[in-house]
């Protein structure tokens, strides 16, 4: 989903669709609904407050064509052009560090072969080792879907799960 | 008239490119944030868009007829009410002193062409998108405004619209403003040679005859009443098939649409031609309703325990049975699908594992759509059918049209022994 025109400071979180990546900054809040084996991938710059959220659906963008017009949609390509666009913004490359949540594996259906949420969240993982960005909080697996709210001027990554037992279960890496 | 995933796909970008462009002109016009909603191609008969619109809510429209790369109608519909919040926001800037009588709500010369105005730039917006995918030339008429409850007045006069039986493809956009309820809704109707013609140049394979897509929708409606069926005679819910729809969206658009809430869901895997996945998805309540109504007994469970769950599991499992018996049937091949997947979460999360297993070979897909719903009681059923796209291409150029008036359609009630 498109939003176009923003106001600072707004109190409606700005969501964060699947394949999309928003880079942005202070208090604004990035949010990603519904994440089952898709994942959210948020990077930050502690000192400049300058930060990303992007909700990733496959790994390997470097194996798929056109992945340069859909970074967001790859874990790999979406890391890559959020450090891009936050550095542009002013973030300092060795200051960033990374959260991610989600990947999770609900079905266990034979054509989905070792698991679609665990093939994104080792992708992820290998991509930030790749470029040396500390990967410091986690929230993946399992199966059961979440939903993310990401502030770029605290580094919060809150996590709420709709767990069996219907209770609202709310984790902030 | 052929088409073919490319063609679709260059249509649906249209479509989103059109709608961007639509909702930035209108945040420019009246400085409100808005945003793109769900852009779909629906493949709908005539009598669906017109129960569409008969949902006895006062609506306006502005109308513009195309002529050049697409021809036929573009039109953008609100409801009354929001209408008149618009013209509020922008009459407001202009003439501070001389502000609308909002309670009236009644169009004056006025207001009128206020809305005609705003309607236009709308269309004007998703017209140039268009052209910038095509790269060609499309030219709009003047805007003619609307209004009325039924679908009479705004597609009564129209030659292109389809009529009761005929399957159109329609390009439908929701934008909405950000923080607020006020949303629009934008159709496109193409004249069908010209959509003929567009599909002949934007196609890069052999394609698919339009007719088989036609039939294709036939059969799926067969297994819509199916579903509908099987839930009555094992709940004694007396439902019946509210909406049913052939779309063509990119599989990123498929959870987005999903309500943010907690859904009770089964989930299938089938393979077959085609092979692909299909989905029920219940709310809670709905969900409670079925396992009341199919165990008998009190049961003291919290939330859904095991008998709840293996109930729904069994209610999804013939209803899918059903479903895909009517495709098998009528494409003469057998379809066998998985045993079925509980699910009780987010309903997006209960969407994306697949969505993301057919991203990996395909960027759209077709999707059946269909709502079952009781009268009464909360039986709320949404159903999800999505295939396997170089699946699905094939199972329809081997489709005989006419094999499908003459299939019968019965689901077979077996015994679910996997659980």
């Amino acid at each position: 989903m498109k939003t176009y025109g923003s106001e600072p400071g707004a109190p409606t979180p700005v969501q964060v669709g699947i394949s999309e990546l928003i880079v942005s900054e202070g208090d604004d809040t990035l949010k990603s609904y519904g994440l089952g084996s898709c994942l959210a991938i948020a990077l930050y710059d502690p000192d400049r407050d300058i930060g990303g959220l992007a909700h990733v659906m496959l790994p390997d963008g470097d194996a798929a064509e056109h992945s340069d017009r859909k970074p967001g949609k790859y874990a790999d390509t979406a890391i890559r052009a959020l450090l891009r666009r936050m550095v542009e913004a002013g973030a300092n490359y060795t200051a960033v560090e990374a959260k991610i949540a989600g990947g999770s594996d609900m079905f266990e259906f034979e054509s989905f072969g070792e698991g679609v949420g665990q093939r994104n969240v080792a992708a992820a993982r290998a991509e930030l080792e790749k470029l040396g960005v500390p990967l410091v909080a986690e929230d993946v697996g399992g199966e059961h879907g979440r939903t993310v709210e990401f502030t770029p001027e605290t580094g919060t990554l809150v996590v709420k799960t709709a767990d069996k037992n219907a209770d609202h279960e709310v984790i902030e890496l | 008239m052929k088409l073919d995933v490319n063609a679709l796909g260059t249509f649906y970008r249209m479509a989103r490119e059109g709608a961007g462009l639509a909702a930035g002109r209108l945040t420019h016009m009246t400085d409100v944030e808005t945003q793109v909603g769900v852009t779909k191609l629906n493949f709908m008969r005539g009598q669906e868009i017109r129960r569409d619109f008969e949902d006895s809510t006062e609506k306006v429209g502005v109308r513009v007829k195309l002529t050049g790369a697409i021809e036929g109608y573009s039109m953008i519909v609100f409801e009354r009410e929001n209408a008149f919040r618009i013209i509020e926001t922008l009459l407001a800037e202009s003439s501070s002193d001389d502000a609308v009588d909002i309670e009236e709500r009644e169009f004056d010369e006025m207001t009128q062409s206020a809305a005609t105005e705003v309607g236009h730039i709308m269309n004007s917006g998703f017209v140039d998108g268009w052209a910038d995918v095509l790269e060609a030339v499309i030219d709009v008429s003047t805007p003619e405004f609307v209004e009325g409850q039924s679908a009479e007045p705004f597609f009564g006069d129209i030659d292109e619209t389809p009529d009761d039986d005929d399957l159109a493809l329609l390009f439908q956009s929701r934008i909405e403003t950000v923080g607020t309820e006020i949303g629009f809704s934008h159709y496109l109707f193409p004249k069908r040679t010209s959509m003929a013609s567009l599909l002949d140049r934007l196609r890069t394979s052999g394609g698919i005859e339009y007719d088989k897509l036609d039939g294709f929708d036939r059969m799926a409606e067969r297994g819509a009443e199916e579903i509908a069926e099987t839930a009555t005679t094992l709940t004694g819910i007396d439902t019946s098939v509210e909406i049913r729809r052939l779309n063509f969206v990119s599989l990123e658009a498929i959870p987005q649409q999903l309500p943010d809430e907690t859904l009770v869901g089964v989930a299938f895997e089938f393979d077959g031609m085609p092979s692909g996945y299909l989905i029920f998805l219940f709310d809670e309540e709905s969900a409670h309703e079925i396992v009341d109504a199919m165990i008998p007994m009190d049961v003291d469970e919290d939330g859904f325990g095991e008998m709840g769950t293996s109930a729904i599991k069994e209610l999804g499992n013939i209803m899918a049975s059903g479903f895909l018996d009517g495709w098998a049937n009528v494409l003469d091949t057998t379809i066998d699908h998985s045993p079925p997947e509980f699910i009780h979460d987010m309903g997006a999360a209960a969407v994306d594992p697949v969505i993301i297993q057919l991203g990996e070979n395909q960027e759209f897909t077709f999707v059946f759509d269909t709502v079952v719903m009781a009268d009464g009681r909360e039986f709320d059923c949404e159903v999800y059918a999505i295939p396997d796209e170089s699946d699905l291409e094939r199972a329809l150029n081997d489709l005989e049209v006419d094999r499908i008036e003459e299939t019968p359609t019965t689901a077979e009630f077996q015994e679910l022994d996997n659980t």
